[in-house]
């Protein structure tokens, strides 16, 4: 075949429309930037994977026996902030009487957000989408949360101290 | 000539198809991360798995994408 019978490549239509160039344009191809593409859903992809270890890793931590704070500086109907079982788990708990604490994680079940106590209504709120849960049982009373609260055992021992025995996953 | 248009046709099809599939990952990133907000592990690796899947999908298209 001689370069006379050979078709003269006819430039699209769209490059006489827009007749600017890039430097070195020509050298990426419609393979090499869906290349790019599926090189950045593998990142994705072991993003979401981390995330799902790292998820689980956390859940694991069910925390140790530790001593929270004193009794005596926590009134009745008062609450206290703390971090249990880890330094990034936040957690509250409340004094019912003398005898009875309770304690829960602070966050929502439904995205994560802070709870805090509502004594007037003697119920555990989350502010962010009005989700609402028993004091005692962390039990959700309505709102769009479907899972309890992870409820964190607690006891007041002889040394005047409130403890945190482990949370229940 | 029909068969190059075809083949070009596919070509693009395919590539609509990775986008798609790499935006639908950018979606499960979301919800892996609410996920991990809520402590929801069964989630978390449902949508690990889905990504890699979605992955390993959008790598067997590159064999059909013409250069």
């Amino acid at each position: 075949m001689s370069d006379e019978s050979r078709p003269v490549p006819v430039a699209p239509p769209w490059k006489r429309d827009f007749p600017y160039e890039a430097l070195s344009e020509e050298e990426v191809t419609r393979r090499e930037f869906a290349r790019y593409l599926v090189l950045g859903a593998g990142t994705i992809a072991v993003a979401n994977v981390g995330l799902a270890v790292w998820t689980q890793l956390r859940s694991i931590n069910a925390g140790e026996p530790r001593a929270i704070t004193d009794a005596a500086s926590v009134a009745v109907g008062g609450t206290f902030l703390f971090h249990y079982p880890g330094d990034d788990d936040p957690a509250i708990l409340v004094r019912l009487s003398e005898t009875e604490v309770v304690a829960f994680s602070q966050k929502c079940t439904h995205l994560g957000c802070v709870v805090y106590y509502d004594a007037g209504e003697e119920r555990w709120h989350c502010p962010c989408h009005e989700g609402n849960f028993e004091v005692r049982t962390g039990a959700v009373i309505s709102g769009p949360p479907t899972r309890p609260l992870g409820r964190i055992d607690v006891e007041v021992r002889d040394d005047g101290k409130i403890w945190a025995l482990g949370r229940e996953t | 000539m029909r068969a190059s248009a075809r083949g070009r046709r596919t070509s693009s099809a395919v590539a609509i198809y990775v986008i798609i599939l790499v935006a639908f990952q950018v979606f499960l990133v979301t919800v892996a991360v609410e996920a991990f907000q809520t402590d929801t592990e069964s989630l978390a690796w449902s949508t690990a798995g889905v990504s890699v899947a979605l992955f390993v999908a959008a790598a067997a298209f590159l064999r059909y994408l013409r250069p």
